[in-house]
Order: structure tokens, then C-alpha cells, then sequence
């Protein structure tokens, strides 16, 4: 986070909620790199990434008024970016990449074995599944969190994690013999 | 032997509580695969963590701050109308309202700041259609024309929400004279605002 937001976050934030403009372009410079990353680590493209960026800080500049500071303001504003990122993959409906590959070539990894880097290796992971991926070991979300977030339930962000990480050990080459 | 699942290993990272998780604890301590696969696990969750952060290619601010002035304007320009109903009501028994007020009215001649309020309303509703008729949001104007522009908004934001303030206290002595001086300045802040996109405009053939 920018090092002048925080030495003055209470004075932006108090300017910001008066709708004060260069308080909220602040706030928007102080976010923009860990809200772009936490969207573009959920959506597949970078232009629906910078679309949930901008969708983002319409809902911060507009909200910010009812922003009681119970929380931290990253917290708020990483909820905010977390609901519309997934709210637009529920709009696009991706077809989730490595079932369908698992579905044509279903011996494929399990015989050549393929190495790939950790970035590529989430690249690959369904929508889904690397979504919750990124929330629950990365931003830290509950798996109770999850699921009401993606309207399922807890179950499902459980099977989910687990599914998501045999992929990626397999594919990252981690697999032990037996 | 029977190794534990990633669904096992996973709720064991998570230091879960289900069934089944005591004795997959135990299970970890005499199965040395399994240890390894839940150090793989913590392993590969610390290298997503330490991943780069991405950034966007380009300044997306813009963007933003340009459909959050398209809402607010749409909001203020909604505010006005309320706020001229508002005072035209107020207004409706004293004199009459539109081009041209007249200045010689009697009734006005007993409310003159009720009448300039009139007159320097009409001037900002005028002023407002013709900075919507220019749509300013769908020009692209240098930064420098864009700072001034921005200030001005700010003010005029500033001004509207005085404005709003003032007229829910008109009962208030002296409160009529304080409201025509808000209004004056709204008037000489979206005049210098025309001035900025519009006349800029036309003075540089755009």
C-alpha cells in the first residue's frame, strides 16, 4: 500500500467521504494494484479485470459515505473487488478449461507428467476452482466466507480447494510414486 | 497402506475439526508420504502467496472519475429541478416566473431578493442546459483545462450541497439573502465553467 496513504488515511478518508475528488483519486492510487491483482487473479482476462477494477471504485466512491470504519478500508474495498470479480464470472459463464481437459484427454498429464510454472498452472485452473484458490490461501477467506460469496455452500468450497490443489500438484510435477 | 486424500490434507492445513481429522493427525505422524505431501501442500501455498503482484496496463482512473462526475452531475441536475419546484412554489404567490422577470412588479418591488433569486436561477438552469448540450464527459481536453474543470466541479459540488442546506432552513431570518448568494456564486462558477469547455472549444475549432 502507498506509504503516504497510510501516513494520512484518516484525513483521506474523512475528505473522501465528502466526495472530495483528489481524496478519492488517493484512494484509488493507494488500491489499485491489489484490487487490479485480486481481480485478475479471478477473471480470466485483463479487460474483465479492468472492468471489475472500475466497477470496484464506481461502488467505493459512491459507498464511501457508509464506510463506518469498523473494518479496515482494505478489507471493505477487497470485499467489494472479491464480489464483483465473481459476480462477473457468474455473468460470463467461462467453461471451466481443465475439466473440459480432463474430460478429452484423461491420461494426458498422468503419462507425460508435465512441469509447469505455479503462474501457468493457476492460469489453467477452472474459474472456479482458482477462484477459490486465491481467496481461501492467498486473501485469507474462511471457506464459510466463500461459499457466501458464491452463493454455495461450504462443502462445495472444500471440494473445490482440495480438487484445485491435486491439479496443481500434478501439474506442477509434485507427484510422488507411490 | 492408505495415504490421506487432498481433501484430508487440505482441512489438516486448515486445522480442522470433521471427523475423521484425529485420526488423520495420527495417520501424518507414522506416514512419512503423507507428511511430505502435507509439506508439499504448505509449501505450494506459501509460492501463491509470494506470486508478483499484477498490475493494470493503464491508468484506469480517468475512466472512473469521468462516469462519477457523469452520476453526480445527473444527480445535482435531479437536485436542481427539485430545489427550483421547490422555490418556484415559494415563489408562486409573489411573483410571476420565467424570461424576463419583471423587475417592476409590485409584489417583486416588496421581495426584491426573491425576485434576483428568480433571475439568477433561470441564469443556472441556462447555464446547466448549455453545458449538457456541450456533454463535456465525451471530450477529451488537455490536463491542464481538465484540473481547472475539475475544481470547478468540486466547487460547484461544494455550493449545491450549501444550497441544499440553506433552503431546508428559509424560515430562518436572513436565510433568502444568504441563498442568493450561493446561488450567485453557483451562476459565476458554471459560468466560468461554460467558459472553460465551451468557449474553449469554439475558440480552438473543436
Amino acid at each position: 500500500m502507498d506509504p503516504s496513504f497510510v501516513a494520512n488515511a484518516d484525513a483521506v478518508l474523512a475528505r473522501a467521504r465528502t466526495g472530495d475528488a483528489a481524496a478519492l483519486e488517493a484512494l484509488f492510487r493507494a488500491f489499485e494494484g491489489p484490487v487490479y491483482n485480486l481481480a485478475r487473479r479471478i477473471c480470466r482476462t485483463t479487460e474483465d479485470a479492468e472492468d471489475v477494477v472500475q466497477e470496484t471504485f464506481f461502488e467505493v466512491c459512491r459507498s464511501i459515505r457508509n464506510y463506518r470504519g469498523d473494518g479496515s478500508i482494505w478489507g471493505w474495498i477487497r470485499s467489494i473487488t472479491a464480489s464483483k470479480a465473481l459476480m462477473r464470472l457468474r455473468r460470463n459463464k467461462y467453461r471451466d478449461t481443465d475439466e473440459l481437459d480432463d474430460q478429452v484427454t484423461p491420461m494426458r498429464r498422468e503419462d507425460t507428467a508435465l512441469r509447469m510454472d505455479l503462474e501457468a498452472a493457476l492460469e489453467r485452473l477452472g474459474e472456479t476452482s482458482r477462484a477459490v484458490v486465491w481467496l481461501h490461501d492467498v486473501e485469507g477467506y474462511t471457506h464459510e466466507e466463500i461459499a457466501g460469496m458464491m452463493g454455495k455452500t461450504v462443502s462445495f468450497s472444500k471440494s473445490q480447494l482440495a480438487r484445485a490443489h491435486a491439479r496443481l500438484r500434478r501439474w506442477l510435477g509434485e507427484e510422488v510414486p507411490a | 497402506m492408505t495415504h490421506l486424500t487432498m481433501d484430508q490434507l487440505v482441512a489438516l492445513r486448515d486445522g480442522g475439526s470433521e471427523p475423521g481429522t484425529a485420526a488423520a493427525r495420527q495417520h501424518l505422524e507414522s506416514c512419512a508420504q503423507c507428511a511430505a505431501e502435507l509439506d508439499r501442500l504448505h509449501q505450494r501455498i506459501a509460492r501463491l502467496r509470494a506470486l508478483p503482484n499484477l498490475r493494470p496496463s493503464r491508468d484506469l482512473w480517468p475512466q472512473i472519475d469521468a462516469e462519477r462526475r457523469r452520476v453526480r452531475r445527473g444527480r445535482q441536475a435531479r437536485w436542481m429541478g427539485i430545489g427550483g419546484l421547490a422555490l418556484a412554489a415559494s415563489l408562486a404567490g409573489v411573483a410571476a416566473i420565467g424570461p424576463g422577470v419583471d423587475r417592476a412588479d409590485p409584489a417583486l418591488a416588496e421581495h426584491p431578493v426573491e425576485g434576483e433569486l428568480a433571475a439568477v436561477r433561470e441564469r443556472s438552469q441556462a447555464l446547466e442546459t448549455m453545458l449538457d448540450a456541450y456533454n463535456p464527459d465525451a471530450r477529451v481536453i488537455d490536463g491542464q483545462t481538465a484540473r481547472v474543470a475539475q475544481a470547478l466541479e468540486d466547487r460547484i459540488a461544494d455550493v449545491d450541497q450549501e444550497l441544499q442546506v440553506t433552503e431546508l432552513q428559509r424560515e430562518a431570518p436572513d436565510q433568502d439573502q444568504v441563498l442568493l448568494d450561493l446561488w450567485r456564486e453557483r451562476v459565476g462558477l458554471l459560468d466560468a465553467l461554460v467558459d472553460v469547455h465551451v468557449t474553449r472549444a469554439s475558440n480552438v475549432g473543436l
